[in-house]
């Protein structure tokens, strides 16, 4: 069977929201068992205390950006039909920003605060009843930033692209820096000292 | 970090490297040169312009028009809701990524037929997908739509039926006063079957 | 608080303890692969917040999200914005944690946070942080999940854009934050 599965109308698009609740369970399963329920562990990364959101992070994109090329090369897998998120320069550097501050004051991010909330972190609820202000703000507050938002399109731009090299040689070099930091990581937290949460 | 997960990281790295050194796929996108002769000679890849034409007048959201002729004369005119792309950057990433969508048809033309055909066969060398040409180009859309001749008084049912498509598309068109009766869709000779809904279509955003 | 170099499993007294990160790491990155696998998209957390903002506006004042070019994109006309992938996928995630945290002993009500700091103080700045991070994801087009992580696997520019900007700004904002963690 060619992936995705949904669009290759295998099955019927009903389908589609039954493997959303499926694959949500496995996401907030992942993400709870790794510890991204403690805000305090989370943002250990930030003080050298506890990198496990770069080992999980990076450890799951390194597996599902070789997977896909795997079962792409294997003839499984339509890269052309995945969705690849569109580059627009502008948005996504400030974008980014912005949610780095979010992260760095509230001590979560929009899925992990959800798997806080569910083993109940009131933080973490609060966190995410947080966010429904700051969507409410920006949406009514869009007009503002209207041309940002849409500014510097670069369309669905691969990385690798920007190097000119292929997909395949731009993962090579992505498991080589995970793999490096994955050990830098291992180094800093023995250096550190260690902090109670 | 400690010793156990030394074999791990090699595992990945070697996983990765395989990925890197495996021969090439095979699916390079580019059509077998055998299948693209049959492709050819086959004329599947034509829409009359009536055809193009009640698309068009139906709004058939599956429906893209690719304009090939040079900018100055697509401003001058082109068919409504066709995008401008000149046949030498037909190519190009940002190209390809405007018109290659999955779920719609994608229909080339020009003034005449050459530069249409001639996209049309790199396209689907490309393995392109629902690609056509509309068969005559503008010049043979603008004689048969616009500059309609007059149907000699034995013509058939058939054909008076298109001749009232036609006076009805010109009227679309032009905004040109006419006593005709538009007909249904459905009704006139030429039947367009529309699909609406493609399969292979893109999933929507994520996050 | 200073305390030696000792497993860091013995300070948990509670009886939780947490997958081996890169178990973790391996287990998400599976199911983010199964995510594109079966669906053709990667996962996400905030577009759900988005949809249902979306929706509540628009029981209340459909005409403004008629006229909002925001709203407008998913939500109001024929727009279905909570029968949607993301809303149930988020649904699936609050089970999800739910049975983990039932599985290795977590559930427990608490406001999480430093000893130096008050519990008020804490959900004053998980409230900000939320707000402004729900912000920041609009802008952004996905969070750190969206964007960022499902940006990621399929290679994407602006999702290594998105990385870099969060971890990055992380850096230096927790540094200026740091009397609330450590």
């Amino acid at each position: 069977m060619i992936g995705p599965i949904v669009s290759s109308g295998i099955v019927s698009a009903a389908w589609d929201n039954i493997f959303a609740v499926f694959l949500g369970m496995g996401f907030g399963f992942a993400l709870e068992s790794s510890g991204f329920s403690s805000s305090r562990k989370i943002i250990g990364t930030f003080f050298g205390y506890d990198f496990v959101v770069v080992k999980v992070f990076f450890t799951a994109a390194i597996v599902s950006s070789l997977g896909l090329l795997y079962l792409s090369y294997m003839g499984l897998v339509d890269y052309s039909l995945l969705y690849i998120q569109p580059t627009f320069l502008a948005s996504a550097i400030l974008g980014g920003i912005i949610m780095g501050i979010g992260f760095a004051m509230g001590g979560f991010c929009p899925g992990t605060s959800l798997c806080a909330a569910a083993v109940g972190r009131i933080d973490g609820l609060v966190f995410f009843g947080g966010m429904f202000i700051g969507v409410f703000l920006f949406s009514e507050s869009f007009p503002l930033f209207e041309n940002m938002y849409y500014s510097g399109s670069m369309g669905a731009k691969m990385i690798n692209s920007v190097f000119g090299i292929s997909p395949e040689l731009f993962t090579f070099f992505l498991v080589l820096m995970a793999i490096g930091m994955f050990y830098g990581a291992g180094w800093i937290q023995n250096k550190v000292k260690k902090i109670e949460y | 970090m400690e010793k156990k997960y030394a074999l791990p990281s090699v595992l990945l790295v070697v996983l990765a490297l395989g990925l890197v050194i495996l021969p090439g796929k095979n699916d390079s996108r580019e059509t077998d040169p055998n299948l693209l002769l049959s492709s050819v000679t086959e004329k599947s890849r034509y829409l009359s312009v009536d055809q193009i034409t009640h698309r068009i007048i139906e709004n058939d959201p599956t429906l893209m028009l690719i304009d090939l002729r040079p900018t100055s004369q697509f401003k001058t005119f082109a068919l409504p809701g066709s995008i401008n792309i000149s046949s030498d950057s037909i190519l190009s990433a940002t190209n390809i990524e405007r018109f290659n969508q999955p779920g719609k048809d994608k229909i080339f033309y020009a003034n005449a037929d050459l530069t249409a055909e001639m996209v049309w066969m790199v396209c689907a060398r490309f393995s392109m997908k629902r690609i056509y040409v509309m068969k005559g180009g503008l010049n043979e859309w603008f004689h048969t739509i616009i500059e309609m001749k007059p149907v000699p008084v034995a013509a058939s049912s058939s054909d008076l039926d298109l001749q009232s498509f036609r006076n009805a598309a010109r009227q679309y068109f032009t905004g040109a006063g006419q006593k005709t009766v538009v007909p249904a869709s459905g009704q006139s000779g030429e039947k367009v079957t529309v699909t609406r809904k493609a399969p292979g279509e893109k999933s929507g955003g994520g996050c | 608080m200073k305390i030696k170099n000792t497993d860091m499993k013995k300070m948990k007294n509670d009886g939780s303890h947490y997958l081996n990160p890169y178990l973790g790491g391996v287990i998400l990155g599976t199911v983010l692969l199964l995510s594109f696998y079966l669906s053709g998209r990667g996962l996400g957390a905030s577009g759900a917040v988005k949809n249902t903002v979306a929706a509540t506006v628009n029981a209340i004042a459909p005409e403004h999200v008629e006229a909002s070019a925001y709203y407008s994109q998913f939500a109001g006309g024929d727009h279905q914005p909570m029968s949607n992938w993301l809303v149930y996928e988020v649904l699936g995630v609050l089970a999800g944690a739910f049975l983990s945290g039932i599985l290795f002993n977590r559930l427990k009500l608490k406001v999480e946070h430093s000893p130096k700091i008050t519990s008020r103080r804490r959900l004053l700045f998980s409230l900000l942080g939320g707000l402004i991070f729900g912000f920041g994801s609009q802008l952004a087009r996905g969070c750190t999940s969206g964007a960022a992580l499902s940006g990621m696997a399929v290679l994407s520019l602006g999702g290594y854009i998105t990385m870099v900007a969060i971890f990055g700004t992380a850096f230096v904002a927790a540094w200026m934050f740091r009397k609330n963690w450590i």
